[in-house]
């Protein structure tokens, strides 16, 4: 190769790399310009303004949460000059060491840096905050900001309300960027199911500020800032004065109370005891006081009503009655004799034989295992298991043994055995009527939670339908949000075979176990339940609707471990009710004392339940 | 002629402008971004870094100014005892190498503190120009001539490969080009530049194909393949693409003249502002004009090296100016390079400009050679058409070069 042609290829290489620099550069630094946006972020700062959070009322317009103003005490290191820590100190509550030691852990925290302001102390009291005030020019470098927090009116229903808190690493990754460190979210109850609309939408402000951090002004004029919007309020289907109440009278006692509107699905009453305080879930003591909680033995966190699962008892003799004539083995007119009990379930002291509305007013065991053994081994099947399954699917349609889909977090779906469940206990074909008698008397695998009980009963009180129940009655004014609680889910049973059911349910009242819970004037239908199970003495069970024609109200109580339906359950439900379609509770005064200061929590565990009749 | 005639700098004027100018530049740059170093490390006293490095210059100066004054052809027999003290000095520093940023890179021999690489760099080009010039006659020879000037390339760029990639590659490519000048057979060439392919390509798919916790642990390699990554792929992480982020607002921040010096932002974000990219500071505070500008400079010194090979094109003199040349303005290349992201990152740093220790003592013997061949080739141009390297003649004076 001669040098001449050396000669070019080298001039080649130094024209091809200063040209492919030269583009580099012009590209970068001429046409570019997402570098140079990302630059300003060293001047440019974004703040977050935070909307207030939606109300919360109840059906009738009281209100139950508002926002609250909290008082957080922040500091700049390098303003403090000539602090009286001792009048500081004073102020605060709190010694000198630990002033020294807020300091040290201060200054060891992320992004501490002495022109920055730091929190010093979370939430100061409200006689703190006022005494700051007074003495805050005698701080230099201190400063009081104002936050909101919840606070609940009526400090009830902690259980529908849940609260908020400081989101987590995982919310921050969910949330597509919208929440950051230090937002607080909905963490259950209807913080958490309408978070989304509770919250708003932050707003956001552009600062300028010097490469100390110190504000220097808007960034043009806040052209590019947005607005918060506020969060919308939300009414509740919740009757608070019904709550208030229903949670007076379950006092002392463990147990749930549901109450639907039938017509609607609307929740009127949804209370889980034993239950605490929702303001306890607010402030500077948050975190002890859920630790507290969480270690009570009687578990006030847990949400009863929609979780629990409890034996029904004899209240699911009212299904059964419907199915079976849905199965055309059980007339009104069917006829059983019952000599106290049937085979090894036994059964009270009443007049025999009995028909159908009778049988269901005085809770006749024996009766209802004959309807449902008929019902199991039902001729018209080839098998045991069709039957059964076919009786399966009808006590589904009521809403048993599925999550129901409300509004809330922490439903739980019950239990409703399927055949198969039987063939893995007994084995294939080797089961039928007289093996799972006891579901015969709502006893056995059965879990129905009280919102499904509640639910049931409304389906009884709408003759064959329920809707959804559901918490929420409006959002921003807006009634009836969510189109899938308008949906009617017909029950298999046709409405055809209600009444006679219906006019039994009536005669527990009027006449039959259940007379205490009897109310002159308003038509109640119900069934008691007393549900055995092996945490101690029987449940306390009692559903009902009233009034009898177009209901207004249905109602679901459970009572742990207080014995026979009659005794607690009834006169509770009984009592809401009056306060619901009367608006007072005040025609039975002895009756109302006795409920409220009924006390169950010493319960005596050392009575086995060995009685196997149930009413 | 006395000592301080002799030391009046001569050859190429051009040459010598441009190391000034480089040299001035890179002190206004580090004098600006050293600043949050200063706080960092010395309590806010801002000048230090400014004098550290006049100082090393000045020496650097000094070195660059003495070495010119000795006639190239006794740098031929340092070349040789070089090469061979440089072996033992690498496989020193592969085991006891001082370790600084996660790469054994340097030693500390005699209370001085140096990248064995730099020396590497120095021993190995003037031994190839030196190897070349002498078998020009046997040129074509591969047993003889080829094969052995490959092997000291391959061995040298071996040993420092493991901890320091960039330099090691730098410099074979640097090797390559003096060959290539050299006047050896294009087919030679093209069986290295398919050896390497092969090379290269083996080593590429066994950081690629080979599961992360095998590379664990084996050295440098880890990182050699988390560069290549973040540079191939746009990085969502802004922690992993931080540098290169920040070099790139610093040289889009610049516009077409810059901030003017003294008034960069990115100095403050940008990590090794001063030494690995301190051509985006210059970007960012002298503009695309600056930029262009240090550019030329840097290519316009190469341009004036190749000069004088296409002047005296057999003359081992020639061969090693323009080796040293193309080796320093490879690696200006490849630091500004990295610093616009068209070139992974690497430890690269930019000759003359960028902060740097006994580095720039190497450099400016390396510029001292460069200048010291300009000077005597115009000096001796009647003769150096035809000269001839004649190994006795050599031999006597090696004595007197050591």
């Amino acid at each position: 190769m001669d040098s001449s042609v050396k000669r070019t290829i080298l001039f080649l290489i130094f024209c091809v790399i200063g040209a492919v620099f030269i583009v580099r550069l012009v590209f970068l630094q001429l046409l570019d310009d997402s570098y140079l946006r990302s630059a300003q972020n060293n001047v440019l700062q974004e703040q977050t303004i935070y909307p207030a959070r939606g109300l919360i009322y109840d059906r009738k317009g009281e209100l139950l949460v508002y926002n609250d103003a909290i008082y957080d005490l922040t500091v700049i290191p390098e303003q403090v000059k000539n602090l009286d820590t001792t009048v500081f100190c004073k102020v605060l509550g709190i010694t000198k060491n630990d002033f020294i030691a807020k300091f040290e852990k201060l200054k060891r925290g992320k992004g501490y840096a002495p022109y920055r302001p730091s929190l010093f102390e979370k939430q100061l009291t409200i006689p703190m905050y006022a005494a700051f005030q007074e003495k805050l020019f005698d701080f230099p470098g201190f400063f009081v900001e104002v936050r909101t927090d919840r606070k609940y009116k009526h400090s009830n229903a902690a259980h529908i309300m849940g609260y908020i808190g400081e989101v987590t690493d995982r919310d921050i990754e969910q949330s597509d960027g919208y929440y950051r460190m230090g937002d607080y979210m909905g963490i259950s109850g209807i913080e958490k199911t309408y978070e989304k609309d509770l919250r708003g939408v932050n707003g956001v402000r552009y600062i300028l500020v010097d490469s100390k951090n110190r504000t220097q002004g808007r960034y043009k004029e806040g052209t590019f800032d947005t607005a918060a919007i506020a969060g919308k309020n939300i009414a509740l289907s919740i009757d608070q004065v019904l709550q208030d109440l229903g949670e007076q009278l379950m006092r002392n006692k463990t147990g749930s109370i549901v109450a639907i509107e039938p017509s609607t699905g609307e929740l009127l009453a949804l209370v889980s005891s034993p239950t605490y305080d929702p303001n306890l879930f607010i402030g500077r003591d948050r975190g002890n006081h859920y630790m507290e909680l969480l270690r009570d033995p009687t578990k006030p966190l847990f949400n009863r009503p929609l979780a629990a699962p409890y034996p029904p008892g004899s209240i699911f003799k009212v299904l059964e009655s419907l199915v079976g004539q849905q199965e055309k083995v059980l007339t009104p007119a069917t006829s059983y004799a019952c000599h106290h009990g049937y085979l090894f379930v036994g059964c009270h002291a009443h007049s025999s034989p009995n028909q159908l509305r009778g049988a269901i007013a005085i809770s006749c065991n024996g009766y209802f295992c004959q309807v449902y053994r008929s019902i199991v081994n039902n001729p018209r099947y080839h098998r045991v298991e069709e039957a059964y399954n076919s009786f399966h699917d009808h006590v589904a349609s009521f809403g048993l043994g599925k999550r129901l889909g409300v509004d809330l977090f922490g439903e739980g779906a019950g239990f409703l055995p399927p055949a198969t469940y039987y063939d893995k206990v007994y084995g294939r074909y080797r089961w039928q009527a007289l093996t799972t008698l006891s579901l015969g008397i709502g006893q056995g695998e059965l879990g129905i939670t009280p919102l499904q009980m509640a639910n049931a009963t409304s389906s009884v009180a709408n003759r064959g339908y329920y809707i959804t129940p559901h918490i929420v009655k409006a959002i921003a004014g807006k009634p009836n949000p969510n189109p899938e609680y308008n949906v009617k889910h017909w029950c298999t049973v046709d409405t055809s075979y209600f009444p006679i059911v219906i006019e039994g349910m009536q005669d527990v009242v009027e006449r039959g176990t259940a007379y205490i819970a009897r109310i002159p004037g308003i038509e109640i239908c119900g069934k008691t339940g007393t549900a055995q199970n092996p945490h101690g003495k029987d449940h306390s069970v009692f559903f009902a609707f009233a009034p009898k024609d177009h209901p207004k109200i249905a109602i679901a109580v459970v009572v742990e471990n207080a014995g026979f339906g009659a005794t607690w359950a009834a006169p509770i439900a009984s009592i809401l009710l009056e306060q619901y379609l009367t608006g007072k509770h005040d025609t039975r005064p002895a009756l109302v004392e006795r409920m409220l200061n009924g006390n169950l929590t010493h319960r005596d565990d050392s009575i086995p339940a060995t009685k196997s009749e149930t009413f | 002629m006395n000592t301080w005639e002799k030391l009046k700098p001569k050859g190429d004027q051009y040459m010598w402008a441009i190391i000034f100018a480089l040299s001035i530049w890179g002190l206004l740059a580090i004098y600006s971004s050293t600043g949050a170093l200063a706080y960092k490390k010395n309590g806010g006293n801002v000048e230090i870094y400014l004098f550290q490095q006049a100082g090393l210059l000045l020496m650097g100066f000094m070195i660059m100014l003495s070495v010119h004054t000795i006639h190239y052809k006794y740098f031929i027999g340092v070349s040789k005892i070089l090469i061979w003290l440089t072996y033992p000095l690498l496989i020193y520093t592969l085991i006891w190498g001082i370790e600084i940023n996660g790469a054994k890179r340097w030693v500390s021999l005699l209370g001085i503190t140096f990248q064995a690489s730099d020396v590497a760099k120095l021993a190995i080009i003037m031994f190839v120009t030196r190897e070349l010039a002498r078998k020009q006659d046997t040129i074509d020879d591969f047993k003889k001539t080829f094969l052995p000037i490959l092997a000291h390339i391959t061995a040298i760029c071996v040993l420092i490969a493991p901890e320091n990639l960039s330099t090691a590659l730098v410099l074979f490519a640097t090797c390559f080009l003096i060959l290539f000048i050299g006047r050896v057979k294009i087919r030679h060439l093209a069986i290295i530049t398919g050896s390497v392919v092969i090379v290269g390509v083996i080593l590429f798919l066994f950081l690629f194909l080979v599961p992360e916790k095998a590379i664990r642990g084996m050295g440098r390699m880890e990182t050699w393949k988390h560069r290549m990554e973040s540079f191939g792929k746009h990085e969502n992480n802004p922690d992993k693409s931080y540098q290169n982020d920040h070099a790139k607002i610093a040289i889009a921040t610049g516009g077409v003249f810059g901030k003017f010096p003294g008034n960069s932002t990115e100095r403050n974000f940008l990590p090794e502002a001063y030494s690995d990219f301190i051509y985006a500071i210059i970007a960012e505070e002298y503009g695309f004009t600056g930029a262009l500008i240090m550019l030329m400079l840097y290519m316009f010194f190469l341009y004036r090296a190749i000069r004088i090979v296409l002047k005296s094109p057999k003359a081992f003199g020639a061969l090693i100016a323009v080796g040293l040349s193309f080796s320093l303005t490879l690696q200006a290349l490849i630091n500004m390079a990295v610093a616009v992201n068209l070139f992974p990152v690497t430890g690269l740093t930019l000759p003359l400009v960028s902060k740097g220790g006994t580095s720039i003592l190497l450099t400016s013997v390396a510029f001292g050679v460069i200048m010291s061949v300009s000077r005597y080739i115009e000096q001796d141009e009647p003769e150096s058409e035809t000269e001839k390297l004649d190994e006795n003649s050599v031999n006597e004076k090696e004595i007197v070069a050591t």
